[in-house]
């Protein structure tokens, strides 16, 4: 019962959340001063007075800010995301379209980041000082700071071009027809992505949990266990002590690879949601730009929300406090 | 301890390592699978030219209009020299007073599923593209009906002559096999056939054997989409036969390419108002009017006095071509509009007109107004900037001196009718030069900013758009620009000082021959396959 009611609030906890962030994306995107039509339209296209405007009766435009997003909410409670401008198709369809590709990049991208990335923070936090933690601390700051599409690039010039080990970008091969694709082809494609984001996100977990350690090694009851001349330290204390603030903190990162996605998916020419939120907002594309923020900020809140159950799982202590405090 | 440790990281690696190795295999297999296709791509050929149409291939949401819609057929089409031709139709008329034009529909077309084509998908695909309220404008259509099954009849709201090039732009959809998923998966009668389509990445098309006109030679096409840069890496590749590219990549050679520039319309220029500023704003309160451009000798000066081939040797590192107009080279060009650069003649006028440099400051003056104003150009686009820049320098040999501002476009919206405004247009219809200069237009929108104003210039329009006889419109439009007494070029109110065309370049293989070009309009990217049927390997 105590289990249900936490997960109870945390739903509720979730749709004040996506209302609050539907209010402010709103307010921003219709406050901006992108010209939909404008963008919608290019330039050098001959249009009457009239059929702009009735694009823009179509559009929505000429209502006020407030009847617009009762428009939407009103629509959204049904379950009606609304139409795309752009693509002219519902943006359901549009979001299933393309997060599909995306969202094998961001789960490989999210898995072995976090696994490399938290042992690599476990040996330099053990090895702390050494000239294997020195380089290793080198590579993750300078990683952090160097800009994801930089880093695709990178790979592109020297592993597709140079090299030609890998291709040149897109998630199936040049010129095949859907059924002759494989499945290995398609991973194929998708490793030089996956590296990229990988390398810019391991820093973060890397470092992160190299201090968690360093803390961890530096306590008294670390102390005590190595004067007692235990042999396994790191899997009896040090991991225990730091999965599970690994975890937090991968699991919130969550919005930053989506937003790394953006970047890698445009240097490879792989598609994806991430160009396509971008074209929404550029494009003033009201609804397909709120369906992605909904669909991004729940996913947020579920990412951290998985965090927090297994840190309940993991850990008795957090678990009485979470449901009976 | 450290033992095990470390033994864990070996064991990881050396997983790692595996998975490389299968990697490995796989890209053995798809490098012999590449190499067997760069054999047969002898026949297939691979492009990479920009951006998919977002709605997808459906011209009823203006897919087709830049260039040829490939996968559908049109009613008529434009050729090489721009002349309206044949396609769907077998003929067509146009009744006197220009209001109902009757098209017979040819009897041997069929879309790719064998159904064949008739009057009533010609008036499907007109009735959905009406109101589909996309960039298909077809407010002129006041109705349409299938007479029978192979003779279309519209019926237009008012004498509109241009409209035969909306025509030539709009594809016919079947009527049996439509529904909103149509743009992912369309079929049509036009020489290529539709395959597959991977959003985001790439369009595969197949040549149409059973075309009704002349089957292509290429049968099999790949058209990927990426941005510029990672079409360049393609490139480098030689897995591309054709890569769209922009001036500032031009400098890299790729082994068995050429380069290729297309004359086009994508033109620049200046448009500057053309009336004083006496208080009056626009319907949303924005100023109206600049002093100091409002005087036509300013505006003529500089049309006569900037180097046109300058800017295009400094700013577009020569591709490019001067332009004096709207729609140089088009069939309603008039080439009196070319004016030759003249830096005595510029200041003649200035000198002439009033405008000395009393104070010697480099700045002429006028009834004490200093020569000067600004132009506006849309930031990020380096292009504009340069032009932008370039015609600032040239003008302070004239004694007028120019600011610079680059904004953003909704700054532009609101400053346009009083400062100088850096544009360009470009599209394959007359139509475009009656909504530049038409007085209706005037300081309503981005079209006729400059509140440019004739009555006798509306009326040659007027007339061009009411007659039935294309020849007869043609020169109407040239009238327009210059009758011998006034117009809109250089010689008559010279509204806009028009500086140059844009060439479009690609880089093509030396084994494509990639047929003649037509002259390109604004947009970069399909133009260029507008001719694709017609394009043929060389051995």
């Amino acid at each position: 019962m105590k289990i249900f009611n936490y997960i109870m609030n945390n739903f509720i906890k979730m749709i004040v959340l996506i209302i609050l962030v539907c209010i402010v994306t709103f307010t921003l995107a219709v406050n901006s001063p992108i010209d939909p039509i404008r963008q919608y339209v290019g330039s050098g296209v001959t249009l009457s007075v009239e059929q702009r405007e009735s694009i823009e009766e179509y559009w929505g435009l000429n209502d006020t800010k407030l009847e617009r997003f009762q428009k939407w909410a009103y629509n959204i409670m049904h379950g009606d995301f609304g139409e795309s401008l752009i693509y002219r198709k519902s943006v359901m369809s549009v979001i299933k379209d393309k997060a599909m590709s995306s969202l094998f990049l961001m789960i490989c991208t999210f898995i072995v980041s976090g696994a490399v990335g938290y042992l690599l923070g476990l040996i330099m936090g053990k090895y702390r000082d050494s000239i294997l933690d020195k380089i290793l601390k080198t590579i993750c700051v300078t990683f952090s700071a160097t800009p994801t599409f930089w880093v695709g690039i990178l790979m592109l010039m020297i592993f597709s071009v140079k090299l030609n080990l890998f291709p040149i970008g897109f998630s199936i091969p040049i010129g095949k027809t859907m059924e002759d694709v494989n499945f290995y082809e398609k991973v194929y494609h998708a490793i030089l992505p996956i590296i990229t984001l990988t390398l810019v996100f391991i820093p973060n977990i890397a470092l992160h949990t190299r201090s968690k350690t360093i803390d961890v090694l530096q306590s008294d009851f670390v102390l005590f266990a190595t004067a007692r001349g235990e042999k396994s330290i790191m899997i009896n204390h040090v991991i225990k002590n730091t999965v599970i603030p690994a975890i937090t903190i991968q699991f919130g990162s969550f919005s930053e690879i989506f937003g790394g996605s953006v970047l890698a998916e445009n240097v490879f020419s792989y598609p994806g949601l991430g160009s396509t939120i971008v074209d929404a907002g550029l494009g003033g594309d009201i609804p397909l730009l709120l369906g992605i923020t909904i669909i991004i900020a729940i996913f947020v809140f579920i990412g951290n929300f998985i965090a927090d159950m297994l840190c309940m799982a993991m850990n008795p202590m957090v678990r009485e406090e979470n449901i009976i405090g | 301890m450290k033992k095990n440790f470390l033994g864990l990281i070996v064991f990881v690696l050396m997983i790692l390592s595996l998975a490389g190795c299968s990697k490995g295999n796989g890209n053995e297999v798809v490098e012999s699978k590449e190499s067997e296709v760069n054999e047969e791509s002898e026949k297939v050929l691979t492009m990479a030219i920009g951006s998919e149409p977002d709605q997808g291939f459906d011209p009823v949401y203006g897919w087709g209009r830049y260039g040829s819609p490939l996968i559908q057929s049109t009613l008529v089409e434009t050729n090489v020299d721009m002349e309206i031709v044949n396609d769907l139709a077998t003929s067509y008329n146009i009744t006197e007073d220009g209001l109902t034009w009757t098209f017979n529909l040819r009897q041997d077309a069929y879309f790719t599923d064998g159904e064949q084509v008739t009057a009533h998908d010609v008036v499907f695909t007109y009735e959905n593209a009406k109101a589909s309220n996309s960039i298909v404008d077809l407010t002129i259509m006041d109705s349409i009906v299938a007479i029978d099954d192979f003779t279309v009849e519209f019926k237009l709201v008012k004498p509109e002559s241009t409209f035969i090039y909306s025509i030539a732009k709009t594809g016919i959809v079947p009527e049996h096999k439509y529904d909103d998923t149509y743009g992912d998966n369309p079929i049509g009668s036009g020489p290529f056939k539709f395959v597959q389509w991977d959003k985001g990445q790439q369009l595969i098309l197949e040549a149409n054997e059973e075309y009704y006109g002349k089957v292509p030679e290429i049968k099999k096409v790949v058209i990927l989409f990426m941005t510029e840069d990672a079409a360049m890496v393609a490139a480098k590749t030689g897995q591309l036969d054709v890569a769209m590219t922009v001036p500032s990549l031009t400098t890299v050679e790729f082994e068995g390419m050429t380069l290729l520039n297309t004359d086009t319309v994508d033109n620049r220029g200046i448009t500057l108002p053309v009336v004083p500023n006496e208080g009056l704003t626009t319907k949303e309160g924005y100023q109206i009017g600049n002093d100091v451009t409002s005087d036509i000798s300013i505006r003529k000066a500089l049309s006569y006095g900037l180097n046109r081939e300058q800017m295009v040797e400094d700013v577009l590192n020569g591709y490019g071509k001067p332009a004096y107009t709207e729609c140089d080279n088009m069939p309603w060009f008039n080439e009196e509009s070319i004016v030759n650069y003249d830096l005595d003649k510029a200041k003649g006028i200035l000198d002439e007109a009033g405008w000395i440099d009393a104070n010697n400051d480099g700045i002429r003056e006028k009834a004490n107004l200093n020569a000067e104003f600004t132009i506006i150009y849309a930031a990020g686009d380096s292009v504009r900037q340069g032009l932008a820049l370039n015609a600032s320098e040239q003008a302070k040999e004239l004694g007028i001196s120019i600011q610079v501002e680059g904004l953003s476009w909704d700054e532009i919206d609101k400053r346009m009718f009083r400062d100088a405004v850096l544009m360009g247009w470009g599209d394959q219809t007359p139509m475009e030069t009656y909504l530049l200069y038409n007085t209706s237009n005037k300081g309503v929108d981005y079209y006729n900013p400059e509140n440019y104003s004739n009555v006798i210039v509306d009326n040659y329009m007027e007339e061009a758009l009411t007659t039935t006889d294309s020849d007869k419109a043609n020169e109407l439009w040239k009238k327009a620009q210059w009758d011998g007494t006034t117009g809109t070029s250089t010689l008559g109110d010279a509204p806009w000082v028009w500086l140059v065309n844009i060439d479009h370049l690609y880089y093509i293989k030396d084994s494509l021959d990639v047929g003649e070009q037509k002259i390109h309009p604004h947009g970069h990217a399909w133009p260029l396959v507008s001719n694709l049927r017609d394009w043929k390997w060389i051995k």
